[in-house]
């Protein structure tokens, strides 16, 4: 077995995850401007070029980077393994999603193929370099607990989601579309939500809910079996949409039925919680597993009516699922990194983690998301509330941004000055 | 007999539990906390201490290994130390930002610190010390914190 994650020394630089963290929040402002800027027609329909680079500057930019940047953190941590090179990979992976990011946004939005090819190398060097070195790491761990069989399976679903958007990205590219794309589109974009994001969100809450607010732990069967069934599932979904696409929606039931378990188990552990406290990583929680549920349903009942409303499902199901949840692990991760790391230079006088983030400003943030979510949403059925919708999210992301920089500022701040078991602070002064 | 595993395992699930009741009662007033706070601090003392003098050494002993995974969990059990000194040091002059402050680092810190022993530490103990580990689990049961 190997304890390179006991070691301190070789537990990840805190610069590896921090740089996926703080962009994640400015890739939604990105976003947030697009659609303020967009005409509310064109982001109805889901296949709208506008749409999709709106939708991967959300995807990517926001949900892809906290996800990269908190696995380079919890390897080590829940596996017990090390990511080779993992300095040199995150800021090469890093700096190759940004730029592929960015081109794969702006080429789709104006239409520009040499944008698009540059984002088609881009991001998928970018994103195969770290999800890789990731599994690959993974290989070597002996007492695979559920949490680390959850991770293992939601790279691998990853790395399909990458390989299938290099697809359908290069069609844009090079302007030829295969009669396959809006099949690999479908499977796509509900394995990325669900095999990699879900079943990630899945795998860490085994683990983070009953320790971190000492919540009843989950049942054998769920930690063991859940994540191989919605596998199964979301196999279904490809096969069914290939071959037998009238019957795909019973794929669709399964994955859903299973997430729906998934949510109402985290309310009632939540409810069950043994430690009182109610901070605003809880509230998140709790709005995340609300979305969930309102999500699915709806996404099942879409089904029924053609599948007409599948963008409004994918902002309950992305923004209020997904980005709810990330945006809470945020706000836990980045004060105790720097926290952390300050400590292990021998830093002791550090604020606590609650003076690194203001709570009332990550309270206001948090308000500020969820009437975003509920404007964009309304705004689906009545276009006028697109605009301030988009506002409201700039401020809320703003927010974020602005708290999770305020503690990386304290590390830097801090790391200027001594540490303080320099032992020359004891010294006698003499008179 | 459970394992060692197990044992030490059960033993974070009792501390955390102490550690909810400490907030619990920390969240009605901070005088109300003081026996709470001082049982929970006691009883992570406790462990330590089980790990520090009787599983630790043994594994060292066994393995050899006494610049690995031990000295890093003995570094994170100082600093957990220093938290719950903090910890106290709030509770004295009855500043509650303070305490709740410390109270999460210190949560975050153990947590981080328990997963690192359940998924690792304790299950590299149980393959080296599997044969001894009745007599080991005995000492710890029956160890007197200093």
């Amino acid at each position: 077995m190997e304890l390179t994650g006991l070691n301190a020394d070789q537990a990840p630089p805190i610069s590896a995850p921090l740089r996926f963290f703080l962009t994640a929040p400015l890739f939604a402002i990105f976003a947030g401007f697009l659609i303020f800027i967009s005409d509310a027609s064109v982001l109805t329909s889901r296949f709208a070029p506008e749409s999709i680079a709106i939708a991967h500057a959300l995807t990517i930019g926001f949900l892809g980077f906290v996800m990269l940047g908190a696995m380079t953190q919890m390897l080590p941590v829940l596996a017990g393994v090390k990511i080779y090179k993992v300095k040199f990979i995150t800021t090469f992976a890093h700096t190759l999603l940004v730029v592929g990011l960015i081109s794969m946004v702006f080429g789709l939005y104006f239409s520009k193929q040499t944008l698009n090819s540059l984002a088609l190398i881009s991001l998928s060097i970018g994103f195969l370099s770290i999800l890789f070195p990731m599994l690959f790491a993974l290989r070597k761990v002996e007492n695979r607990s559920p949490s680390v069989k959850a991770i293992t399976v939601s790279l691998s679903f990853a790395i399909a989601v990458v390989l299938m958007g290099a697809d359908l990205l290069s069609a844009y590219a090079t302007g030829s579309f295969s009669d396959y794309h809006s099949i690999i589109a479908n499977v796509h974009s509900v394995w990325g939500v669900f095999g990699f994001a879900g079943v990630l969100i899945i795998g860490v809450a085994f683990q983070v809910l009953p320790m971190f607010y000492v919540a009843p732990r989950f049942k054998q069967f769920c930690k063991r079996k859940v994540v191989i069934l919605i596998s199964v599932g979301l196999i279904l979904w490809l096969v069914f949409n290939l071959f037998v696409p009238q019957i795909a929606y019973l794929a669709k039931i399964w994955v859903a039925l299973f997430f729906w378990a998934f949510a109402t188990t985290v309310w009632l552990k939540l409810n069950n919680r043994r430690r009182p406290i109610s901070d605003v990583t809880v509230w998140y929680w709790r709005a995340s597993t609300i979305f969930m549920t309102l999500g699915l349903f709806s996404w099942v009942f879409n089904s029924m009516i053609n599948d007409q409303h599948i963008v409004v499902v994918s902002i309950v199901i992305g923004g209020g699922f997904i980005l709810s949840i990330m945006m809470g692990m945020l706000y836990k991760i980045v004060p105790f990194l720097v926290w952390f790391h300050l400590n292990a230079k021998g830093y002791m006088n550090i604020p606590t983690m609650n003076e690194m983030i203001d709570k009332r400003s990550a309270k206001i943030q948090f308000v500020f998301f969820i009437l975003s979510l509920i404007g964009f949403t309304l705004s689906y059925f009545e276009p006028s509330f697109l605009e301030y919708s988009a506002f409201l999210f700039i401020i809320s992301m703003t927010i974020l941004e602005y708290n999770i920089i305020n503690p990386v500022l304290i590390y830097l701040r801090t790391i200027k000055t001594k540490p303080d078991f320099d032992m020359s602070a004891f010294t006698m002064e003499s008179k | 007999m459970s394992s060692i595993k197990e044992y030490l395992t059960n033993d974070h699930r009792r501390c955390d539990e102490l550690f909810a009741a400490m907030e619990d009662a920390a969240n009605t007033s901070l005088e109300s906390a003081r026996e709470m706070t001082q049982s929970f601090i006691d009883a992570s003392e406790h462990h330590f201490q089980m790990e520090e003098r009787v599983m630790f050494a043994e594994f060292e002993q066994k393995t050899g290994m006494t610049e690995g995974p031990t000295a890093m969990m003995r570094h994170e059990h100082m600093q957990m130390r220093n938290l719950m000194k903090q910890m106290m040091e709030a509770l004295e002059v009855n500043n509650k930002d303070k305490f709740f402050g410390f109270s999460e680092t210190l949560m975050i810190l153990m947590q981080q610190h328990n997963m690192k022993e359940e998924q690792m530490l304790y299950t590299m103990a149980q393959q080296h010390l599997s044969a001894e580990s009745e007599r080991i689990i005995e000492m710890m049961d029956s160890m007197i914190t200093e």
